[in-house]
C-alpha cells in the first residue's frame, strides 16, 4: 500500500479539548454527527500516536494504521454498549494502540528472524477476519445495490434510528422505511444462504 | 408487513436479545425441530456479519478521509 506523505501540522489547537469522555456521550456524539466527532479524537489522538510509535520502531504511516484500528474497534465496541469509559477517550485509545503497535511490531520481529512464520492468533484486540470471507460476504452485499446497502449499514452498523434513516433516504413515514429495511434484509438473507455458517464460523 | 417480514423481525428480536422471555422460549423450542427455522437464524447471522464488514469498509473510508484532511495539506 502507498501512504502520503505525512505533514503533521498542530491541528490540536483548532479543537477544544475533548470533553466526551464517558461511553454514552461518546455514543450519542457518534450517532448525531459521527463525521466531525471522529475527527476531532483523530486530530488529538494521531499526534500523540505517532510520537509513541516513532518512538519505538515505527513511523507515521505506521502510526496513521495503528490509530485507524484501534478507532474502528472503539467505535463498534461503543456501538454495542460494551465500553466502559474510565479515562478520557484518547487515552483510552493510546493503550489500544500501544497494544497494537507492540503485537505488529513483534509479528515483523519474528518475520525478520524466523524462517517459519508463526501465525498469530487474533486476539480481543484484533479484527479476525479473514480475507477471503470479508470478500464473499462483501459480494453479497453489493449485489444489494447501494440504497439497501446503506440501509443496512446504517441501521445496523451505525446505529442510527429509524427517524433519521427515514429521513435521510427519504421515506415518509417511519413504517415505510422499517418495512424497506426487512425486505432489503429478506435479500440478503436469501443471497447468503448457500453460504455455509459453519465454514464461516470455522 | 406481511408475514415474511415478520417472522424476519421476530429472528431479529430473538437473536438480538430483545425478546420477552415466553416469546424466547418459543422460539428456542421450534429451533429445536425445525430445520428451516434453523437455517434461517443461520443465514440471517451470516447477513449481519456481511451488514459489519462493510460498515467497517465504510468507516475506514471516512477515516482515511479525515486523515487526508487533517495532515496530507
Amino acid at each position: 500500500m502507498v501512504f502520503p506523505l505525512h505533514k503533521p501540522v498542530n491541528t490540536t489547537s483548532m479543537y477544544p479539548t475533548v470533553s466526551i469522555n464517558k461511553a454514552e456521550q461518546l455514543r450519542e456524539a457518534l450517532l448525531t454527527s459521527r463525521e466531525k466527532t471522529l475527527e476531532q479524537i483523530y486530530a488529538k489522538t494521531y499526534p500523540m500516536v505517532v510520537h509513541y510509535i516513532k518512538q519505538h520502531g515505527g513511523n507515521a504511516e505506521d502510526a496513521k494504521d495503528v490509530l485507524q484500528e484501534a478507532l474502528i474497534l472503539v467505535y463498534e465496541k461503543v456501538m454495542v454498549d460494551q465500553l466502559t469509559l474510565t479515562s478520557s477517550i484518547t487515552t483510552y485509545l493510546m493503550a489500544i494502540c500501544k497494544n497494537l503497535w507492540r503485537t505488529e511490531y513483534r509479528k515483523r520481529s519474528k518475520f525478520d528472524s524466523l524462517d517459519d512464520y508463526e501465525v498469530d492468533q487474533p486476539t480481543d484486540e484484533t479484527l479476525a477476519d479473514t480475507p477471503q470471507q470479508t470478500k464473499q460476504l462483501m459480494q453479497y452485499m453489493e449485489a444489494l445495490g447501494q440504497k439497501c446497502k446503506d440501509i443496512l449499514v446504517d441501521f445496523y452498523y451505525h446505529n442510527l434510528r429509524m427517524e433519521q434513516i427515514s429521513v435521510k433516504h427519504q421515506y415518509r413515514t417511519i413504517h415505510s422505511a422499517t418495512v424497506q429495511k426487512f425486505k432489503c434484509l429478506e435479500r440478503l438473507r436469501k443471497a447468503v444462504s448457500s453460504f455455509s455458517y459453519n465454514q464461516f464460523l470455522n | 408487513m406481511r408475514p415474511q417480514l415478520e417472522h424476519l423481525q421476530l429472528l431479529e428480536n430473538y437473536l438480538h436479545q430483545h425478546l420477552p422471555e415466553e416469546q424466547r422460549q418459543d422460539v428456542e423450542i421450534r429451533l429445536l425441530w425445525d430445520k428451516e427455522w434453523q437455517q434461517n437464524v443461520s443465514s440471517q447471522q451470516v447477513a449481519y456479519e456481511a451488514i459489519r464488514c462493510e460498515g467497517r469498509k465504510q468507516l475506514r473510508k471516512e477515516l482515511e478521509a479525515i486523515h487526508t484532511r487533517l495532515f496530507c495539506k
